[in-house]
């Protein structure tokens, strides 16, 4: 038998031969999200797996068209719920090359905005790991894993005053510089952080039981990872040392030593290791960038048509009263075209294409999710697999919902 | 200050992808569907071996009514190293397209366009001939419409508004669900008879003052 191409209901059993038709989610605990996926499977093997989004569609993108320009930055930091500052980097990066401002982005601005980026780059790595070691049933690793995540959302919270969505990175720069003590507070993190990776590496990566279930499970091919369009630690696990960090750098990255850790064996092992060394390498950059911030400076364009005023200057300067007006009222126009502005997610190529027509607001803000393509390439995987093996690629995969689905 | 010195162009007619050279590192090339195949396994051929991502735009008053953009990079199909993959190129092909007519589908030169032109199906309407399993991927299989098109309101149709849906629904046109009374016909309606009911001001008047009902 075969799923047929109509909404499938959830049937449990065919009606012929040894087939059986199960739907896996989407509250399924191991889908990581409200993925539903519709099995086809002989036993315990599986002969087709047919993957079920859009539970949690908002019509982000819908919204967005209707926000304007600084608005939409919520908006792109719910996309990736993991990764908020991530995803905010590359929506303000669009943004400003539409608007011409790319070259005006004081230093210390992208200093702060590529250590903002790799922090929330480990502190999803620290959830994916989390969440997919408990998955293989080792579950002391998410309470070492969510412990150094949550130094990262203290300093999430010190620099934006939100633990989850900071909102910090703006259009034109970031809002406001780190306040007091927040370098204390990295530099605890810098010492921190090598011996809890070697932790997290002695609990994983010689364990006989995690190697059983990840390794040769989940193989992508690099000629099948291009062809599914598999970007980030998936297509790197493959062989493929594609990182936008390395090949079109943005925010000052080509000033930083850093590697691209690569495996060729396209396993779900090898995905693991290729994010554990991320982690390590995105600490070598956060090193690096430490230095750079004992040099105060503006963290913000010095345009109060694009970035508002700061706040004590409204009382004492009708200018800025003015501008403060226009900018919570009207918001900034952008002069019409349409760009693609590709960053590094944690999870691979995120990119905003974006259509002005000059107005208030984005014509069109449509999201590369890259969790989306790498998710999909689950339905050529997965045939000739264990349902359990099954639980190990969605792990590997590290797919995040609110971007799959926006 | 570049962002507020040029004047706002007035409605969306203009095609903003054609007055500004392009600003990012890609190719940009447009076709119309009649071409866009052709042209897609041409670039396959060069070289352009993978699908980043496609895009639908609709330009409402404009004809042909929608883009599709096609997002292509030029990537080594075997592990590369960092200098090996260099910068790879990019290409950005636009193919308008009108309200009914089919694109063709690329699935078979990228497999991974399976989703993405099912997304641009559901939430745009723009039809892909040659996909096998076109159907809706985000919203509902029983949905009416297509929430990214302009002329789709913002909150959805009318109907959808009051009573709230239900989640297990997850559906708009829900059988037997009593008119809402929030349309704006609906709402006009009720402010017509409201008024037809009321009785001359005068009266009206003589009754506020005192009179017992």
């Amino acid at each position: 038998m075969s799923l047929s191409t109509q909404p499938l209901t959830p049937e449990i059993v065919s009606q012929e031969g040894n087939a059986m038709v199960l739907s896996m989610g989407p509250q399924h605990p191991s889908t990581h999200g409200v993925l539903q996926i519709m099995l086809e499977i002989e036993g315990e093997t599986i002969v087709k797996a047919e993957p079920e989004i859009g539970y949690l569609h908002t019509g982000i993108e819908k919204n967005m068209e209707n926000l304007f320009w600084s608005h939409g930055q919520t908006n792109a930091e719910r996309m990736d719920y993991l990764a908020p500052s991530s995803n905010a980097l590359c929506y303000a990066l669009a943004v400003e090359k539409l608007l011409g401002i790319t070259d005006q982005i004081p230093e210390r601005a992208q200093h702060i905005r590529v250590l903002q980026g790799e922090l929330t780059r480990i502190a999803s790595h620290c959830v994916w790991l989390g969440t997919h070691a408990i998955d293989i049933g080792a579950i002391s690793v998410f309470f070492y894993c969510f412990d150094l995540r949550e130094n990262i959302l203290d300093l999430q919270e010190a620099a934006g005053g939100a633990r989850m969505h900071p909102n910090y990175i703006r259009i034109g720069g970031l809002n406001g510089d780190l306040p007091d003590g927040y370098l204390d507070k990295l530099d605890a993190l810098i010492a921190k952080f090598p011996g809890r990776m070697r932790d997290l590496r002695g609990l994983l990566q010689a364990n006989p039981i995690f190697q059983d279930r990840t390794i040769d499970v989940g193989v992508i091919t690099a000629q099948q990872a291009i062809e599914w369009g598999v970007t980030g630690p998936a297509l790197r696990g493959s062989g493929i040392a594609y990182d936008v960090r390395k090949a079109y750098p943005y925010s000052g990255y080509d000033r930083y030593q850093f590697d691209v850790p690569t495996r060729t064996d396209g396993d779900a092992y090898a995905r693991f290791l290729v994010r554990l060394d991320e982690m390590e390498e995105s600490l070598r950059i956060i090193s690096q960038v430490r230095k750079d911030l004992n040099t105060p400076g503006p963290v913000a364009i010095d345009d109060p048509k694009v970035f508002p005023v700061p706040k004590e200057t409204i009382a004492l300067s009708m200018e800025a009263l003015i501008h403060h007006f226009k900018i919570v009222s009207e918001g900034f126009r952008v002069p019409p075209g349409d760009v693609y502005s590709p960053i590094e997610g944690p999870r691979g190529e995120v990119a905003f294409y974006i259509v002005s027509n000059g107005e208030n607001r984005p014509y069109r803000a449509r999201l590369r999710p890259p969790s989306l393509y790498n998710l999909q390439c689950l339905k050529g995987m997965a045939p000739g697999n264990l349902i359990a093996d099954l639980v190990v690629m969605i792990g590997s995969l590290d797919p995040v919902f609110g971007e799959v689905d926006r | 200050m570049p962002s507020t010195q040029q004047p706002p162009i007035a409605g969306a007619v203009v095609d903003p992808t054609s007055v500004r050279p392009p600003i990012d590192d890609a190719t940009i090339e447009r076709v119309d569907v009649h071409g866009v195949r052709a042209r897609l396994e041409a670039l396959k051929a060069e070289g352009y071996t993978m699908l980043l991502d496609l895009a639908g735009v609709d330009y409402l008053p404009r004809s042909p009514r929608f883009d599709v953009v096609y997002h292509l990079l030029k990537m080594p199909t075997a592990a590369a190293s960092v200098q090996q993959v260099g910068a790879p190129q990019r290409f950005r092909l636009l193919c308008g397209v009108n309200d009914g007519e089919a694109v063709p589908s690329a699935i078979d030169l990228w497999p991974n366009a399976d989703w993405a032109e099912r997304e641009i199906f559901d939430l745009f309407g723009i039809t892909f001939s040659g996909h096998a399993d076109l159907r809706r991927i985000q919203m509902p299989y029983d949905w009416v419409g297509h929430p990214l098109r302009k002329d789709y309101p913002l909150r959805g149709p009318a109907q959808e508004r009051s009573p709230r849906p239900s989640f297990g629904l997850k559906s708009n046109v829900l059988a037997g669900t009593p008119p809402s009374g929030r349309t704006l016909e609906a709402l006009q309606e009720q402010v017509k008879k409201a008024r037809a009911a009321d009785r001359p001001e005068a009266e009206r008047d003589g009754l506020a003052g005192g009179e017992p009902t």
